[in-house]
């Protein structure tokens, strides 16, 4: 077992989950002594009635002082810097972000700009760029996937430049996540199986990549666990409560895991066809984590081995002969991946070329690959991944992960 | 005040020492580098003009200093962090993890996935800089010091590992 010589592990979000958690949301924000928050959230999230269930549950304790769904759902710096000269004007002291990824980023990117009274966001790019403790921040996430209620990163699109900006810092850490079933009951199904692609990704790069430790891999490895068991039938049945809520709990758990392990070369790619091609996130985790397992395969066999038991359970582990518990790990996975093909009518794509918009059209083309790997050679997630990966290899990966054809280990370059 | 010790922190001077030559050669490889590889150049080429990166240990331990003059040329600028602005800056957060990743004790990618380095600026341009220093330690060390200092490595071609890497350390030795 595989124990590092150093590892750090944090957590200091206070996690309230159930199918009412809302309800302590005014008592959360009385502890920094805050009660004029700004509510965050989007248009799909505000049609769907979660941000009144929100309001609802706070309006006699709180004085929400403006309700925000602007944010968009690929957001960007412009996008920050506006909600954040709007939380100045209306007066308010700290932000209750109530959606996805996209708002939960563009919270911690509007929390950064009005704690720190500026307007330029990039100063605090990277690692660790923040000194000190922003404004009273709770997430309230919508979707079981992005973990980004507990999470250090946040991660913003600076369309100008097509490319997305990372920012790390324990201080983007909210204040409280509060993870309530009633959030995600309306989810589309597609919606649902990308985002818990996403937090399978979380928990999977956790488990493998190079700040593994043994901390995160228990809290990667219930993600997985949970995920497995409740996605697919949640697909079919939203209205399990308790499945809602065990979901949400995995995407959290998972959070947790790859905040204190960071993830490799999935992200990386991920980051890139997201920005270059405005492919939701979850999408794209869905398609290339089985390709991020078998390009680091030679380096991390022992380690996709061991994520085996969560995946499959305890009949399929024991089954599976002694020398194939990794490459059956990477099966599991794919066919997760079919399954949610399944149970989705088509809408939750399996190869890059499947991916389709609104209108029907492809959403990356094959000549976008080139475009797509220059970009993730400037992705800084690249550093936890086991193996190097050059322009090539990327290249190499993409193409696969175009045709939904695995990946040739033979090609991959060992040093 | 009687019996009041005053604690100085220990100057740890062979270890510092060592740092500096390690830092002051690095920095000139890196400078030759850019005159003489391919790839390197091509990093060099994509960052903007008078962009500088500095690799560094916390609080105000030895660094280096490298960058492109107005001219566009690649130059070791030694380590006065003050005399010209620093974009993006690679800090080790004690001078002890920064001697674990200069004697390659601890790889880079090691070193970063145990949280010992700060980096701030532009991340894609911190990857260009892991990048050269990759290539560049594999100029500089033999086959299997390199290999515990970098994830892969490279296949090079035979002019690359011969004449490419004596011209290399002849302009490190040379400082030109
Ligand atoms: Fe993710």
């Amino acid at each position: 077992m595989y124990i590092p010589d150093y590892y750090e592990f944090g957590c200091p979000v206070n996690i309230v989950a159930g199918h009412d958690s809302l309800e302590k949301t005014a008592d959360i924000l009385a502890v920094p002594g805050s009660s004029q928050p700004m509510l965050l959230t989007d248009k799909g999230v505000r049609q769907a009635g979660l941000a009144d269930i929100v309001l609802d549950a706070v309006k006699d304790r709180l004085d929400i002082k403006c309700v925000e769904d602007g944010v968009p759902p690929d957001s960007d710096l412009k996008v920050v810097r506006q909600l954040a000269q709007l939380y100045n004007q209306k007066g308010c002291d700290s932000i209750i972000a109530v959606g996805g990824g996209s708002v939960l980023d563009t919270a911690k990117g509007i929390n950064m700009l009005v704690s720190e009274k500026t307007d330029d966001l990039m100063q605090f790019t990277g690692a660790g760029a923040l000194k000190r403790k922003l404004r009273p921040l709770i997430a309230v996430p919508t979707t079981a996937g992005t973990g980004s209620e507990v999470t250090i990163a946040a991660v913003i699109a600076d369309h100008e430049k097509n490319r997305k900006m990372i920012f790390g810092s324990h201080f983007l850490l909210p204040d409280a996540a509060l993870i309530d079933s009633r959030m995600t009951l309306t989810l589309p199904a597609h919606i649902r199986a990308a985002t818990a692609m996403d937090a399978m990704a979380h928990a999977v790069e956790a488990c493998v990549m190079l700040s593994k430790n043994p901390l995160s891999d228990a809290h990667a490895k219930e993600a997985i666990r949970r995920i497995m068991k409740h996605l697919l039938p949640l697909i079919a049945e939203p209205e399990n409560k308790e499945g809602r809520l065990s979901l949400a709990l995995a995407a959290a758990l998972a959070g947790i895991a790859f905040s204190n392990s960071l993830v490799g070369m999935v992200h990386a790619l991920g980051h890139s066809v997201g920005s270059v091609c405005h492919v939701p996130h979850g999408n794209c985790m869905a398609i290339l984590l089985s390709y991020g397992l078998e390009y680091n395969f030679h380096k991390t066999e022992e380690r996709i081995a061991d994520i085996l038991f969560s995946l499959a359970g305890p009949e399929i582990y024991a089954k599976t002969p002694k020398s194939q518990p990794a490459q059956k790990s990477i099966d599991c996975i794919r066919k997760l991946n079919r399954d949610l093909f399944q149970a989705t009518k088509g809408l939750h794509a399996t190869c890059l070329k499947d991916l389709k918009d609104r209108e029907q059209h492809p959403m990356v083309p094959k000549e976008k690959l080139p475009e797509i790997a220059q970009t993730a050679l400037g992705d800084g997630m690249v550093f936890y991944n086991p193996e190097d990966v050059d322009y090539e290899d990327w290249l190499m990966v993409l193409e696969a992960a175009w045709e939904g054809v695995p990946l040739d280990r033979t090609k991959v370059r060992k040093g | 005040m009687e019996g009041f010790i005053e604690i100085r922190p220990r100057r740890r001077f062979f270890l510092r020492l060592y740092l500096h030559i390690m830092l002051r050669v690095l920095g000139r490889a890196i400078q030759a580098a850019a005159r003489v590889d391919e790839d390197v150049k091509k990093e060099f080429n994509a960052m903007p003009e008078n962009y500088t990166f500095s690799l560094g240990a916390f609080p105000a331990g030895p660094c280096m200093i490298i960058g492109k003059d107005t001219q566009g040329i690649v130059r070791y600028m030694g380590s006065d962090m003050e005399k010209q602005p620093v974009h993006l800056k690679i800090t080790l957060k004690s001078v002890r993890h920064f001697f674990s990743l200069l004697t390659f004790t601890e790889s880079t990618p090691v070193s970063n996935a145990r949280n010992r380095m700060i980096v701030s600026g532009d991340v894609p341009y911190a990857c260009a800089a892991v990048r050269i220093m990759d290539i560049v330690q594999v100029y500089l060390l033999p086959r299997w010091m390199a290999k515990m200092a970098i994830k892969r490595y490279p296949r090079w071609t035979f002019k690359r590992h011969t004449v490419d890497r004596a011209k290399v350390l002849i302009r490190t030795l040379l400082g030109f």
